[in-house]
């Protein structure tokens, strides 16, 4: 769907470039996140995509076009998640909804998407008193109401509660599966998790690494033993740590040992979780 | 529907909702008060200088309060991502802003012509407003993008006044009497729009439309060309987050 080559972005008032040179595609019906800690140039990088920002240097193809030679009707086939509050504050979602889809020649249900995220029953109140959460599902429903080939979401899940990130996510999920493509990008671990296809780290403007979270896992990760003890007469002493690799953990005698001896407290099986990997490879590549 | 019409029918429900539409009513309102103020039953000559200052300053301010609205809240991001030609926004708010002066025109010339005497054509008036508010609907495009926020726009707008409108007014009403002063107020915009409003009494000499006509027209289509270009360059900058 997409081939990013080589593609660096300079802001015109900076000094330095802030995406420096990054390379990846987007595969169709994919969802594909991009990762990294705040300030990396993720938001930037949705920007080029999404032709908000030119001039940037290398290519970018979509369907095998160079992005540059589309004009507006690009839009009629990309829907666009912002992470900042984008709607007419003064008038009522109802109203924005309805203003955006007359731009389009393809119109999405979004009726049925409203009820859904819970934001029906409040369509003809002004978007300035929506409450963060219900601007962030309106949000939702502005990007996909064309019922665009390709959506881009940014921190689409930031700032709601529980059950409507949920919702949320399945929706994502659903657009996915009837063929949609999607970048999504986020540094909420539990969202990669559950949703994403692929995954590029972003580290200091680059992409340090791109696989599926379970080849991440495996990669990166390690399964522990992690048991907290203390001395059978230790009174109110503070307990102590210790960690064993499961996988040795059967022929491990000096956990044995622990176990016969100590006054086991807790004992958890820890596997190494997405966050574990991100730290690693985001902190480990900064400092390199 | 075309975009340029869905465009327009929501900026005119913005420009309610936001309550702008009332502002220039007000506005309006207040220009009839001085009409009415004023003890001389013929206002021929007072009237073109009300129209003068509501189609260029008003013209102005309403360029940019609209794009800073929708800047602050976000919006402007949205329709930067949507099918909607920069050509179809931008002339979409030179439209509107039109429209709104040509409704200020009315409204005073009804009452003009009601409640005193008033000695000019109102079709002159008319094409005289819309070149007017058209030409300066796109300085208000400018004066914004080289504005960071809503009080750099009206200092920006108050320096437009200061060094175009004021000085050529003073010099159209004879309290600056000076032929080089009057020599150099011709490269001024506002000298042209003053001439053309007053050429609605039809006392004005034709070389002189021609050159108003001239300035405006030419001089729209030239800004109309920047403000196309540069915009580009001021949405990037709006994109920063
Ligand atoms: N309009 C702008 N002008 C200049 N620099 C900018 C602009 N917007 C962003 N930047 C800089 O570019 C860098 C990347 O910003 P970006 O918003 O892409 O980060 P991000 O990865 O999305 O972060 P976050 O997770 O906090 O959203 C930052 O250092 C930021 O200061
Ligand atoms: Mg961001």
């Amino acid at each position: 769907m997409f081939q990013v080559k080589d593609v660096t972005y300079r802001y015109p008032k900076n000094r330095e470039d802030t995406i420096k040179g990054i390379t990846f595609d987007i595969r169709q019906g994919e969802i594909f996140g991009l990762l990294g800690p705040s300030g990396v140039g993720k938001s930037t990088t949705q920007k080029i995509m999404v032709k908000l920002l030119s001039g940037y240097q290398g290519e970018i193809y979509y369907r095998g076009k160079e992005l540059k030679g589309y004009d507006k009707e690009y839009y009629q086939e990309i829907g666009v998640g912002f992470e900042v509050p984008v709607h007419f504050s003064k008038l009522t979602a109802e109203e924005n909804i309805n203003f955006f889809r007359k731009l389009y020649r393809n119109q999405a249900n979004t009726d049925a998407m409203m009820k859904r995220l819970g934001i029906f029953d409040a369509r003809n109140k002004k978007v300035d008193q929506f409450s963060k959460g219900m601007k962030i599902r309106l949000n939702f429903v502005r990007a996909v109401l064309n019922n665009p080939a390709v959506l881009f979401l940014d921190e689409p899940t930031i700032g709601l509660d529980p059950s409507n990130a949920r919702i949320l996510k399945t929706m994502i999920k659903e657009y996915r599966d009837y063929g949609g493509t999607v970048l999504l990008s986020t540094h909420l671990m539990n969202d990669v998790d559950e949703l994403c296809d692929r995954v590029a780290f972003m580290v200091d403007g680059q992409i340090a690494e791109i696989d599926t979270p379970q080849n991440l896992k495996l990669k990166h990760g390690e399964k522990k033993v992690e048991v907290e003890y203390n001395e059978h007469d230790a009174g109110d002493r503070p307990s102590k740590r210790a960690s064993f690799e499961l996988e040795t953990i059967n022929r491990n005698e000096e956990f044995f040992k622990l176990m016969r001896t100590k006054k086991i407290i807790t004992m958890h099986s820890k596997e190494t979780t997405l966050d574990d990997i991100f730290i690693k490879i985001t902190g480990v590549e900064k400092h390199a | 529907m075309p975009n340029f019409l869905v465009l327009l029918l929501g900026e005119i429900k913005r420009l309610q909702r936001y309550n702008i539409m009332t502002a220039s009513v007000v506005v309006a309102l207040l220009w009839i008060g001085v009409l009415y103020l004023t003890e001389i039953p013929d206002i021929t000559f007072i009237f073109p200088m009300l129209i003068y200052v509501d189609s260029t300053s008003m013209a102005i301010l309403l360029v940019g309060v609209t794009i800073f609205f929708e800047k602050q809240e976000g919006s402007l991001h949205t329709l930067l991502v949507t099918p909607i030609n920069k050509k179809d926004y931008l002339l979409n708010k030179s439209v509107v802003t039109v429209a709104t002066s040509i409704v200020t025109l009315v409204i005073l010339y009804l009452y003009a012509a009601i409640f005193k005497e008033i000695d000019m054509s109102f079709t002159g008036l008319l094409g005289a407003v819309i070149l007017v508010s058209l030409f300066h609907s796109l300085v208000g495009f400018l004066l914004t993008y080289r504005s960071r926020d809503f009080t750099a726009l009206l200092i920006n707008m108050m320096k437009y006044m200061f060094i175009f409108m004021i000085p050529t007014l003073l010099e159209y009403i004879r309290i600056i009497q000076h032929d080089l002063v009057e020599m150099i107020l011709y490269l001024a915009p506002t000298k042209a729009a003053i001439i053309l409003l007053y050429a609605a009494a039809g006392e004005t000499e034709l070389w002189e439309i021609i050159y108003a006509l001239t300035y405006l027209g030419v001089g729209s289509i030239v800004l109309f060309m920047v403000v196309l270009k540069k915009f580009e360059q001021f949405a990037v900058q709006e994109s920063g987050v």
